[in-house]
């Protein structure tokens, strides 16, 4: 076993230097690493965020759209366990920003990894761009000011996904105003996504007039909702709304509504339970199966992506597998380093600086996602939320999400 | 010779205690408990108690049985009893059922089957892994099965999970059918309480008795109670003690194999990373009830069904896991040798 | 200890070899100093050369160093509990929290508005200095919480001490999760301060070599302190009762205070690299802290060899480097290559089914572990390797020892 794989080992090493050796064209290179949770479970919702970022580099290398440079991925899975791990995050930043190659990063996934990485990119000055990121605190107020101890006045670190403070008032506002439902009953998966969405729900549905019936949080180990769901019954909600993840019970609670008596409440929840249709193992649609029906959802991005199919061609025609929900925001990621390299090269020099500047310079970039511009904490201009519907006869009859309407935040 | 001393000293934990020692005051304890807990949560949640309480008292008599009779904490028994979500999971969807059976005498047959199926096929595994990671350790001092152990619950993992598009199910929930319809209830009063729940309960119970029928009334259960007492007394009055440990694997994994069923059935997804968490409530029950005693890992499982269920009655979810392990260090703190086990003297 | 002795009395002429084993055995101190001097020198060195560099950066390789230096401080603690005292203790993470907690409530804005004081005002640019007390402070604040926990329940039997331990593992994380209003709750407390030394600054972010003396430093000094404890009466109070409790007790041990020590100096030792790991990473939360980390390290002691510490510190640092850099190594080769099957074999995942493989292969093979306590060793094997005469006597021992 041991010798097999230091034979492994060498054989690779041996590969990347014969590859290294065959790719280089007569232009410099220069490296974008990609530091995202990428094996385990986390690799489902991660690994297409990575796969369109990869696509992006792809298509600007062949197109020679950053003058006089290659870009070469550098790809960082920080999963320990299969699960994200802050301090294996954190190491990954410091490796990346030890190679003065690296002019940008795209990535991580989880809030909690940013908390790490961000005061090391930032004291390092290297402009990192999340595609998933929602938590307010990354970014907003003193929380934010923290994490930028080294440099605050250098905002490095940006993020193509819009904030829960955002997300969870307007699935609030769509509950209360579009379906008319008044009494919410509330769960959450006791992480740091989970509850700040739950807490941003609260607040705004409780605001608009709007009564939160019951609150639980449910472990994500946990496999038995019914004393929660049973609990909520005598309470008498009109529907249910889900913080959190769909691996950590987001399709399970609803699954076991019905066996709760309370099967045909609308259920509610954010970006967590938005994922595959029912065909994909593992899927918010396919662990709830019939139930999932009459359920809603949001993605905090933008739905309407001013080219949609035409990404999702060619990115079907890369890896064979439809986008997932993150493919686009990383290709969006990369897709503004490169406009930025770009700029940098033609100016002169490509520096982590010069990337850095060109990308919180308040100039609009044109991604896949559409016009994007970040404000003076590094959150995108693009306030849009978009919110979903299942529809049990879309995808085959597998069951599906359906695009319902899309608020854009970004005018108040 | 040592050997009596020895063994005089040190049968507590060893022995299987029965169901006749369990005395009326203790029956009229339990009951007054119980009629407390169903006035407060009402019928609706005693039942949900009593169900997840059944599935971690059959997961919970594995860990006891193997305790009993060779004092290890089979850590992996929680991955034994994810493998048989899984193998129910199998049996079913390779036969073509992959949504409620409404026809009873089908969804009799089919879950018979099921069943058996299950229980045989996990309970050759836990002889398997018995015979391979356990058994060449026998004498070797306890801390060295119990690497073991965690080490066969990494593998029975992975095995699971094996590489996605090839074999195996990934780290991912996977559906389960729940071939029970789900949407059978019995209304009693204002609640109505499933049938399936009911079905679990019954089974669990089923399984329980006739275990402690098998242990206390049978050739093979006298040679596990004297294993359990002393191995090498055993041994000299004819036992053959590999296979009397054997069986001990087989029986307990087949229980990890029907709860595995029945969790397959109430809550129709499993998931490879399932069984250390099921484990861990279930190897709680066992020591909660007296590790070594099967009554009292099925009364020790049923604790900590109520108390899940309680948390949640009482508005404490997010704390559940703390207060399960809380009661459990009270406990221990005052009846260092479980709610059922017996007193280990100057030992303790 | 014996082994030297052994050499000494065997070997009337000593080679040079057996000089410098006797050397060692008379001045363990300043060899465990040399030792990690010379270990310490050397392994930034090689990162900077292949087949390291093709991993990934020197700084890199020197950063995850030092994240390999938290682990083998917290296996050397655990070494103390498990491999010396014989206690099994599954919930050796929570000890690892509550260092780790102790150190955010000094050092950051969060923590001294909870405890209603400023050090930031008090130090000013040189806050981070607060860091060199806060070790200690840190090793006796979850010593603290080691006798609270140990006292009421180390009169158990070493099962039941197991799963109190993994209850405790369990309930500590619940309680800073819960506990929001002065724990921040799942957020976790940010923005906790780095070190600062005269001469140095405060440690940066960026460069890792600061962070990465201090650790091979801190191992130094708690392998120092473990030999001296172990070869001390208190260490044969320890061995006495891992091998047999009664007989200990018989002898005059009084084996509650005894144990209740090994177990606080464990904890002490995962509240210094809580300390650590929390002014490296800056933040704390309650996820940090799971059941795998306990897990993870009590494997690396059994593979690193029980009782023996610089076999659980190799173990730690070996077993760290293979998860955290060369299986994630090749699975970023292997994803990036292309070829069907090869890219959808998850090395992670493969790395419990290796990990599973070992522990269960080391213990059929070699139970004493790689690099295996000459005393645990004959225990082991007297066990094993002559199960059939003699077999109650023995099998008595033996199960006592584990308790």
């Amino acid at each position: 076993m041991k010798f097999a794989r230091v034979g492994a080992a060498i054989a690779a090493a041996a590969i990347v230097v014969a590859a290294c050796g065959g790719t280089a064209n007569s232009g410099k290179t220069v490296k974008v690493g990609i530091t995202l949770p990428l094996s385990g479970s986390s690799l489902a919702s991660a690994g297409p965020a990575r796969d369109g970022a990869l696509l992006a580099i792809k298509e600007a290398n062949a197109a020679g759209t950053v003058k006089g440079y290659t870009i070469e991925p550098v790809i960082k899975d920080h999963a320990v366990n299969g699960q994200y791990d802050a301090q294996q995050g954190a190491k990954d930043m410091t490796a990346l920003v030890s190679d003065p190659a690296v002019v940008a990063v795209v990535g991580p996934f989880n809030s909690a990894v940013a908390k790490v990485q961000i005061p090391i990119s930032n004291e390092a000055g290297l402009a990192q761009c999340s595609p998933a990121n929602t938590n307010p605190d990354l970014t907003k107020g003193d929380a934010g000011k923290e994490l930028r101890a080294k440099q605050p006045d250098k905002i490095n670190y940006v993020r193509v996904a819009t904030t829960d403070d955002i997300q969870g008032p307007a699935v609030a506002q769509y509950a209360f105003q579009d379906l008319g439902l008044k009494n919410v009953a509330i769960i959450d998966d006791l992480t740091v996504y989970g509850k700040g969405i739950a807490d941003a729900f609260t607040a705004e549905f409780e605001k608009l007039g709007g009564k939160v019936v019951g609150r639980e949080g449910a472990d994500p180990k946990t496999t038995d909702f019914l004393p929660i769901l049973t609990k909520f019954k005598d309470l008498n909600p009109d529907s249910v709304f889900y913080g959190g993840v769909t691996a950590n019970g987001g399709g399970l609670v609803r699954k076991q509504m019905p066996q709760a008596g309370l099967g045909d409440l609308p259920y509610l929840g954010g970006d967590g339970i938005q994922d595959q249709n029912g065909g994909v193992q593992g899927s918010f649609i396919n662990i709830a199966g019939p139930a999932a029906e009459n359920s809603f959802s949001s993605v905090a991005a933008i739905h309407d992506i001013p080219d949609a199919a035409a990404f999702a061609e060619k990115y079907t025609a890369e890896y064979k597998a439809d986008p997932g929900a993150y493919s686009a925001s990383g290709y969006a990621c990369m897709q503004i380093f490169i406009k930025a390299l770009a700029d940098a090269a033609a100016k002169g020099d490509i520096t982590r600086e010069a990337v850095r500047a060109g990308v919180t310079s308040g100039a609009s970039f044109d991604t896949v996602l559409g016009p994007v511009t970040f404000d003076e904490v590094g959150d995108t201009s693009q306030k849009i939320i978009s919110l979903y519907k299942t529809d049990m006869t879309a995808a085959d009859g597998k069951g599906d999400w359906i695009f319902d309407k899309q608020i854009d935040y970004g005018a108040s | 010779m040592t050997a009596p001393a020895a063994s005089a000293d040190a049968p507590s934990a060893r022995s299987f205690s029965s169901a006749g020692l369990v005395s009326v005051a203790q029956l009229a304890i339990v009951a007054v408990l119980l009629a407390g807990a169903l006035l407060w949560m009402g019928p609706q949640q005693f039942v949900n108690a009593l169900t997840l309480g059944a599935i971690y008292a059959l997961i919970a008599i594995g860990y006891t049985l193997v305790y009993g009779i060779i004092e290890l904490i089979n850590f992996a028994h929680g991955d034994v009893f994810m493998v048989g979500t899984f193998l129910s999971l199998i049996f079913l969807t390779t036969l073509g059922f992959n949504g409620a059976i409404t026809e009873p005498g089908l969804l009799a047959l089919v879950l018979a089957g099921d069943f058996i199926f299950t229980m045989i096929a996990l309970g050759l595994i836990g002889v398997l892994i018995e015979r391979v990671a356990y058994r060449p350790l026998r004498n070797a001092p306890r801390l060295a099965p119990l690497i073991t152990a965690i080490g066969v619950s990494f593998i029975l993992q992975n095995a699971v999970q094996g590489v996605p598009p090839y074999f195996g199910f990934g780290p991912f929930n996977a559906n389960s059918p729940q071939v029970f319809p789900t949407d059978w209830f019995v209304t009693l009063g204002n609640a109505s309480i499933p049938v399936l729940s009911l079905f679990i309960i019954v089974t669990a119970v089923v399984m329980m008795i006739a275990l402690q029928l098998f242990i206390g009334r049978t050739r093979i259960g006298r040679a596990m109670r004297s294993t359990a007492l002393d191995r090498d007394a055993a041994a000299l009055m004819g036992v053959n003690i590999n296979r009397t440990i054997a069986i001990t694997f087989l029986l307990g994994s087949a229980l990890a194999g029907a709860a595995g069923v029945t969790f397959g059935l109430q809550y129709g997804v499993t998931n490879s990373g399932l069984g250390f968490n099921a484990g861990l409530k279930a190897f709680t029950a066992a020591v909660l009830g007296g590790i070594g005693n099967t009554v009292g890992a099925a009364l020790g499982g049923f604790i900590i069904g109520f108390i899940e269920v309680g948390a949640a009655v009482a508005g404490l979810n997010r704390w559940s896991a703390a207060i399960v392990f809380g009661v459990l260090v009270i406990v221990l703190v005052f009846r260092p040798s479980g709610i059922l086990g017996q007193q280990t003297g100057e030992r303790a | 200890m014996s082994v030297i002795q052994d050499v000494k009395t065997s070997a009337p002429a000593p080679g040079i070899r057996d000089r410098v084993r006797g050397f060692a055995g008379r001045h363990r101190s300043t060899t465990i100093i040399v030792m990690m001097a010379l270990i310490g020198i050397v392994l930034p060195i090689l990162a900077a050369f292949p087949p390291f560099t093709l991993f990934q950066t020197q700084i890199g390789w020197i950063d995850g160093f030092t994240n390999a230096g938290v682990f083998v401080l917290l296996a050397i603690g655990l070494n103390i509990v498990v491999g010396v005292a014989g206690l099994l203790d599954l919930g050796y993470a929570a000890f690892f929290a509550i260092g780790s907690y102790t150190y955010a409530y000094v050092a950051s804005p969060f923590g001294n508005s909870i405890l209603g004081i400023d050090v930031a005002a008090t130090f000013g640019d040189a806050v981070g200095v607060v860091f060199w007390p806060m070790l200690i402070v840190g090793a006796f604040v979850a010593a603290v919480f080691g006798i609270l926990l140990g006292a009421p329940t180390l009169r158990l039997r070493g099962d039941y001490l197991a799963i109190v331990t993994l209850g405790f593992g369990e309930i500590v994380p619940i309680v800073f999760r819960e506990a929001s209003t002065v724990t921040n709750g799942i957020n976790g407390i940010g923005g906790v301060y780095r070190p600062w030394l005269p001469g140095v600054g405060t440690f940066s972010g960026v460069d890792p070599m600061p962070y990465y003396v201090t650790t091979v430093a801190l191992v130094a000094i708690v392998l120092v302190f473990a030999y001296r404890l172990v070869e001390s009466r208190i260490g044969r109070a320890w061995e006495a009762i891992r091998e047999d409790e009664l007989a200990a007790a018989a002898n005059g041990i009084n084996t509650v205070s005894t144990k209740l020590l090994a177990f606080a100096l464990g904890a002490s030792t995962a509240g210094i690299a809580g300390v650590l790991n929390t002014a490296k990473l800056t933040v704390v939360s309650p996820d940090q802290f799971t059941f795998t980390i306990s897990f993870t390290v009590l494997a690396m002691v059994v593979l690193g060899g029980m009782g023996n510490f610089w076999g659980v510190a190799i173990g730690a640092f070996v077993i760290y480097t293979i998860n955290n850099v060369i299986l994630h190594s090749l699975n970023e080769f292997f994803h990036g290559l292309g070829v069907p099957v090869l890219q959808d074999i998850d090395f992670i995942q493969l790395q419990f089914l290796l990990y599973g493989i070992a522990l269960v292969g080391m213990m059929l093979v070699r139970p004493e572990g790689l690099f295996p306590n000459s005393r645990r060793k004959r225990e082991l094997h007297q066990a094993i390797d002559e199960p059939g005469e003699d077999e109650n006597t023995l099998s008595e021992v033996t199960e006592e020892g584990g308790r």
